[in-house]
């Protein structure tokens, strides 16, 4: 696990500590985080926008709507994501089950390995 | 007579059937040779004799019954002038012994009273008799050796009323009508729903009170089931139909979703059903319907559904909670290197995390009072030192939340740098809420007569935290403004933030 990653990382979540966390890891890590985003639309507007994305980590639940959307919009301009959720597996709609996910609470190798997994599976 | 009636009358002497004719007296007329040989008498011993003087049905229990019957049936062949049957009558008659003497002898028949009529009065009837008796001995053995299917085999030879006389058939039919009737009643207001259908097209013949609910009292009696229901055609339901009806192998479901056109231009309905489709035989074993019989279990499955929305809110909060943790500790340890300091710092901020659950829960999870989270956590700091000023503002539960973190941070804050870090420091917190059509709460934090104040050279977690959490959590604004006679915190937030 000495591996490093970098780029720029898009995290949607709409509570604050979580995402103070998820820029902490991703800083330690080596990436620069995006956003943090705390609702469906700033997400959506970063994730469509002009910057550019190398990744990015999805609350499945944001503030009560589903991040589908934004993951739609990834998967359409080919960036990488993966979802992040305390619902586990059952929290996916069909269409998603199967994605890199990880679990609240997370580790930092959690989130290292789901990173490079969605990454690795996008570059295949 | 005319020539006609010799010939008629010739032919009946020379049959091979027993005939006899009465007189209005129920006196010998006339015998056939048939009938004499059967009875072994002659014609002179009984030709004026009465009927029931020559025969008087013998001694027997049953044998006033017996002649009872056979009379009425002979006066009513004179008294309608219609054909009168007995399908079958058990009668005893005296029949020659070994010795020359007679005995009864128990006999059954089978008897038709045929009235005789002259210009249109009836004069004489015709008794036409065939002795049943090895058929009916036949037919009993059977039934004691419970051999139904040789009896009703039998009965169906015999006519298929030989089983019982008049009176008892009716007496069975009315039996029979209560029996139904009884049935007809628990079927008609059972609590689950109950319908019959007929035939290939599913034909609603019956069904019940909890069936006409379902369907919303529609007038189906005698539709085809696709008639009946048009909006349930493509749900699968018409086809388990068609299958149970071809195969008559029955058809189970269990909270299988329906929707039903319960009000006439409203949307359909989503039901959920508990069923069985079981076919209806004949009585040579072909399915001619099909009976639907269930329960609607709706409630049952909407409260299933509800318990499992429940448990994964429950879930996703238990998470959420634990990941908030989780940061307070990553970020608490990177803002205190000494193991000591960080263990007063976390479980400081755990508390006061835990502190705004307390209130929440009392609200269960609705909200809670802005005055109410402010004394919650910085009661700990004495209570006159911080003097709140302001209406009553309902949080919600993420804001609650918002506002318990950063009260505590603040009130931390003063207690190691600011007003609370003195004897005679105080804290005046004060809000209000300005436009009323979409409700934006300013408060201010202001802290005096304490030490003097400088910017913190680097901006610690408990800042940064609330800066974030306003900005994020509650999309509203703060300053903090380290101002030289007192820290001042102002912040401006949306109360319609994140609520529907």
């Amino acid at each position: 696990m000495s591996q490093t990653l970098s780029g720029r990382v898009l995290i949607v979540e709409d509570e604050s500590l979580v995402a103070m966390l998820l820029e902490t890891i991703l800083e330690d890590m080596g990436c620069t985080p995006v956003g943090p985003a705390s609702t469906i639309d700033e997400g959506l507007a970063l994730a469509t926008g002009a910057e550019p994305l190398d990744a990015a980590l999805l609350d499945v639940n944001v503030a009560g709507r589903q991040v589908f959307p934004i993951a739609e919009a990834l998967k359409a301009r080919g960036v990488p994501f993966v979802f992040s959720t305390g619902y586990g597996e059952s929290g996916l709609s069909d269409e998603w089950r199967g994605h890199p996910t990880v679990q609240k609470p997370f580790t930092e190798a959690a989130i290292r390995d789901a990173l490079m997994k969605a990454m690795g599976v996008e570059n295949a | 007579m005319t020539s006609t009636e010799t010939d008629l009358a010739a032919a009946l002497e020379a049959s091979p059937n027993a005939y006899f004719i009465v007189d209005r007296d129920l006196k010998f007329v006339w015998a056939n040779a048939a009938y004499l040989a059967m009875t072994q008498r002659s014609a002179d011993d009984l030709i004026g004799t009465p009927v029931f003087e020559a025969f008087d049905a013998g001694p027997g229990a049953e044998a006033p019954e017996n002649a009872r019957q056979l009379r009425a049936s002979f006066e009513k062949a004179f008294a309608t002038g219609l054909r009168n049957d007995i399908p079958v009558i058990h009668y005893a008659i005296p029949l020659p012994r070994a010795d020359g003497l007679r005995a009864y002898e128990d006999r059954y028949w089978s008897v038709v009273h045929t009235p005789l009529l002259r210009d249109g009065v009836v004069e004489h009837v015709l008794q036409y008799a065939i002795d049943i008796t090895e058929l009916e001995r036949l037919r009993r053995s059977a039934a004691r050796e419970l051999e139904t299917s040789a009896a009703s085999t039998i009965d169906a030879i015999v006519g298929g009323t030989l089983l019982s006389g008049a009176r008892t058939v009716q007496a069975d039919n009315a039996r029979l009508e209560t029996e139904r009737q009884g049935l007809m009643d628990l079927f008609m207001q059972a609590p689950g729903f109950v319908a019959v259908l007929s035939g290939p097209d599913h034909v609603f013949q019956i069904h019940n009170g909890a069936y006409a609910q379902l369907i919303g009292h529609r007038d189906i009696a005698g539709k085809p089931t696709r008639e009946a229901l048009p909006e349930v055609r493509g749900q699968g339901y018409f086809e388990f139909l068609d299958t149970v009806y071809a195969t008559g192998e029955p058809y189970e479901g269990r909270a299988s979703r329906v929707q039903l056109q319960r009000t006439p231009d409203a949307p359909l309905e989503s039901r959920f059903l508990d069923f069985i489709y079981q076919p209806i035989r004949d009585a040579r074993g072909g399915v001619v319907g099909i009976f639907v019989q269930g329960h609607d279990v709706t409630e049952t499955v909407r409260s299933t559904e509800r318990q499992k929305l429940m448990i994964d809110e429950l879930n996703h909060r238990v998470k959420n909670t634990l990941a908030t943790v989780q940061s307070i500790a990553m970020q608490t340890a990177r803002s205190h290197p000494d193991p000591g300091t960080f263990a007063e710092g976390f479980q400081a901020r755990l508390l006061a995390l835990s502190h705004t659950h307390d209130l929440l829960t009392r609200s269960h999870w609705e909200g809670a009072d802005l005055a109410d989270v402010l004394s919650h956590e910085t009661i700990a700091h004495g209570p006159h030192r911080i003097t709140p000023i302001g209406p009553p503002v309902a949080l919600g539960s993420a804001a609650a939340l918002s506002f318990g973190m950063i009260f505590h941070e603040l009130a931390t804050n003063a207690a190691k740098y600011g007003a609370l870090s003195g004897p005679e420091g105080r804290v005046l917190v004060d809000w209000a809420i300005a436009n009323q059509t979409r409700p934006v709460l300013t408060l201010t934090w202001r802290e005096t007569d304490g030490p003097p104040v400088s910017p913190p050279s680097r901006k610690g977690f408990g800042s940064r935290l609330i800066e974030r959490n306003v900005r994020h959590d509650l999309a509203g604004e703060v300053k903090l403004d380290y101002a030289d006679d007192g820290f001042i915190a102002e912040f401006s937030v949306p109360l319609d933030f994140g609520r529907s």
